[in-house]
């Protein structure tokens, strides 16, 4: 098993500033992208794809409640409750796993997302030492945790 | 034009929904909407759908296998696909499978009634 190398890497967080900047209009900042060590920082929010064929592993979008119910509002969205706040996050991992495809090649098999509410479910799925990307938008932070291997 | 939309995330129903009911998309009126293939081969049986947006990664029945079934029942019905799968080899497959276009999530508004009227206009 491989490690995604320094491209890969960039390819997601590339998708996450093209996320802000087509659906909120401005884009995130990110505030780092490193190989964790420790354990990482969830928030209350998660959505997590899971990755089979020429990758095994997943990605994990954890964001507060706030920036969804920001995101979901700039959308026009009017039902902010939690099984909303949930679909939004869930739909965001699926669009930043979905759009790594096109770097990654279509042998990557992609899962339908599954959400978690709590700040502990970013641990509930994350291996060893995953790349971790963090992000403010709006004064709310984020992060996205790619933990993948080539097969 | 009657629109039917397909997605699990039910933020990208309504956001679908909001769009073509704000103005813009003149004859083009939602009938239906689905949460999966399944769903959507039951709903578009009752409201016999013209337009279609379709995601592809879907919970019971993917879109691709939806695409195929629905144009066997309903062979005049338009799709679009509307998904996060925006590799070439994807795009290509449902538009040979008899999809008539393809926005890849995340879309702006623009895009997304750009697509919509070349989709029901045929082009």
């Amino acid at each position: 098993m491989e490690s995604l190398n320094a491209d890969e890497l960039k390819l997601f967080v590339e998708s996450v500033r093209d996320y802000f900047r087509v659906v909120a209009r401005q884009e995130p900042q990110i505030t780092s992208a490193f190989l964790a060590t420790g354990e990482l920082e969830g928030h209350d929010y998660n959505g997590i794809v899971t990755f089979s064929g020429s990758f095994t592993g997943h990605v994990i979008v954890s964001m507060p409640g706030q920036l969804l119910k920001e995101l979901l509002v700039l959308q026009g969205e009017t039902d902010l409750s939690q099984g909303n706040l949930l679909d939004a996050v869930g739909e965001i991992a699926n669009t930043l796993g979905g759009n790594a495809r096109k770097t990654l090649g279509p042998a990557l098999q992609i899962s339908v997302p599954v959400r978690l509410h709590g700040a502990g479910g970013i641990q509930a799925r994350v291996r060893k030492h995953p790349y971790a990307i963090t992000l403010r938008w709006n004064h709310q932070p984020a992060v996205v945790c790619i933990d993948m291997e080539k097969r | 034009m009657r629109l039917m939309i397909v997605d699990d995330s039910n933020m990208i129903r309504q956001r679908i929904s909001r769009v073509v009911q704000g103005g813009g998309l003149p004859g083009i009126s939602l009938v239906g909407l689905a949460r999966n293939g399944a769903e959507a081969l039951r709903v578009a049986r009752a409201t016999q759908p013209d337009v279609v947006t379709m995601d592809l990664t879907m919970p019971e029945m993917d879109g691709i296998e939806c695409i195929q079934e629905l144009l066997r029942m309903l062979p005049r019905t338009s799709i679009l696909v509307v998904s996060a799968l925006s590799d070439k080899s994807t795009a290509i497959q449902a538009l040979r499978l008899g999809a008539r276009g393809f926005v890849a999530k995340p879309f702006s508004d623009d895009e997304l009634k750009i697509a919509l009227l070349d989709v029901a206009e045929g082009k």
